[in-house]
């Protein structure tokens, strides 16, 4: 059942794979929780990605009873200009709240990763 | 009985937190890594085309085959959900293809592009292409997601489609070094604004470079076809 349709399906079978790597150099049984930092910007559906998860680990009994808990990050900028940073909604043309600049660098927002599991060794 | 799994064992069950902190699509990062090691050592231009279905990226295609074949060899990746309609049409125009179907999934991967370059090679009895481009599937949401290991990606918003597009797929957008606005000779028909597209995909991506073309007018075509010569150019 690999690459099966949307990308949050994809995203969780490759997260299975990783998962069994991580189980396997730490010598655990199984794992309990995955903790994950998704940013607002990163293109993923926080919901999907844990229906596609939940649906898949039935599969595999080292993480059937795996829960995912997801941090959404997120979206800051620091403004190049006058240095402020500030968190916006603001997907698409974000200024600075002080100076109005446009001249921005991310700090965070765009983050798809798997910060830390919890095993049962 | 033990509560945590249920056996009937008095075994203590020990956890520990263990830190990752790896990205979710690390296992395809590095099969495209691979790809890209592999593509730079043979020198090849590998390009991977985005856009909705029926925006015309196998029309340019076909018409980029026949401005270039003469100079340049080109190698073509078709990817779709079914069929081999447009390896088909390729391969007419003169070019190898190999169509990757990918039975469901509404994008490409990095082993897929892996598997099917080698394929490629085979059917070019084990010549390399100038230039390899990658139609991914018609999706402008999930293949942005997705490196394969290619030098470019191209997205592509036809005019029928509408101005609206790069503030409604943003990751595209941002994920591209090149903008092409296909069917402009269809703009005196459309709503079409073409000063705000630009507008707006240069506000999400500043360093993007914009065409205009049209493949039945040949509009913008020499820009494109510059470029690609270029790039080839730089590996050669």
């Amino acid at each position: 059942m690999r690459r099966k349709k949307v990308h949050e399906v994809s995203v969780a079978l490759g997260m299975v794979d990783e998962l069994r790597k991580i189980a396997e150099k730490n010598s655990a049984k199984k794992i309990l929780n995955v903790k994950l930092k998704i940013g607002r910007m990163s293109g993923i559906v926080t919901d999907s990605l844990k229906f596609a998860f939940d649906a898949v680990k039935l599969e595999h009994p080292f993480i059937a009873s795996a829960e995912i808990v997801i941090e959404e990050v997120p979206l800051v900028y620091t403004c190049n200009e006058c240095n402020r940073s500030f968190d916006t909604d603001n997907m698409y043309f974000p200024s600075c709240p002080d100076c109005d600049s446009y001249n921005l660098r991310l700090v965070s927002g765009e983050e798809q990763h798997i910060e830390n599991v919890e095993i049962e060794v | 009985m033990c509560d945590v799994c249920g056996c009937s064992h008095d075994e203590v069950h020990e956890t520990k937190v263990v830190d990752v902190n790896q990205s979710l699509l690390r296992a395809n990062d590095e099969i495209a890594l691979g790809n890209r090691k592999h593509f730079d050592e043979k020198g090849i231009l590998a390009i991977n085309l985005i856009s909705s279905p029926g925006s015309g990226k196998t029309t340019l295609l076909e018409k980029t085959i026949e401005a270039l074949q003469k100079d340049i060899s080109i190698g073509v990746l078709e990817g779709d959900i079914e069929t081999e309609l447009d390896a088909e049409r390729i391969r007419e125009k003169g070019a190898p293809a190999v169509q990757l179907t990918t039975g469901g999934a509404c994008h490409l991967d990095s082993a897929l592009i892996h598997k099917g370059f080698h394929a490629l090679e085979k059917q070019m009895n084990g010549k390399n292409p100038h230039i390899l481009f990658i139609e991914n599937v018609g999706n402008l949401v999930c293949p942005s997601f997705f490196n394969l290991g290619e030098h470019c990606r191209v997205v592509l918003i036809s005019v029928p489609e509408g101005h609206d597009k790069p503030v409604k797929y943003p990751k595209a957008i941002k994920t591209s070094q090149l903008l092409i606005i296909t069917k402009s000779d269809l703009l005196p028909y459309f709503d079409f604004d073409c000063e705000k597209i630009k507008r707006d995909a240069l506000a999400l991506n500043p360093s993007l470079t914009i065409l205009v073309t049209s493949a039945t007018t040949g509009k913008g075509m020499e820009d494109w076809v510059g470029f690609l010569k270029q790039e080839v150019r730089k590996r050669h």
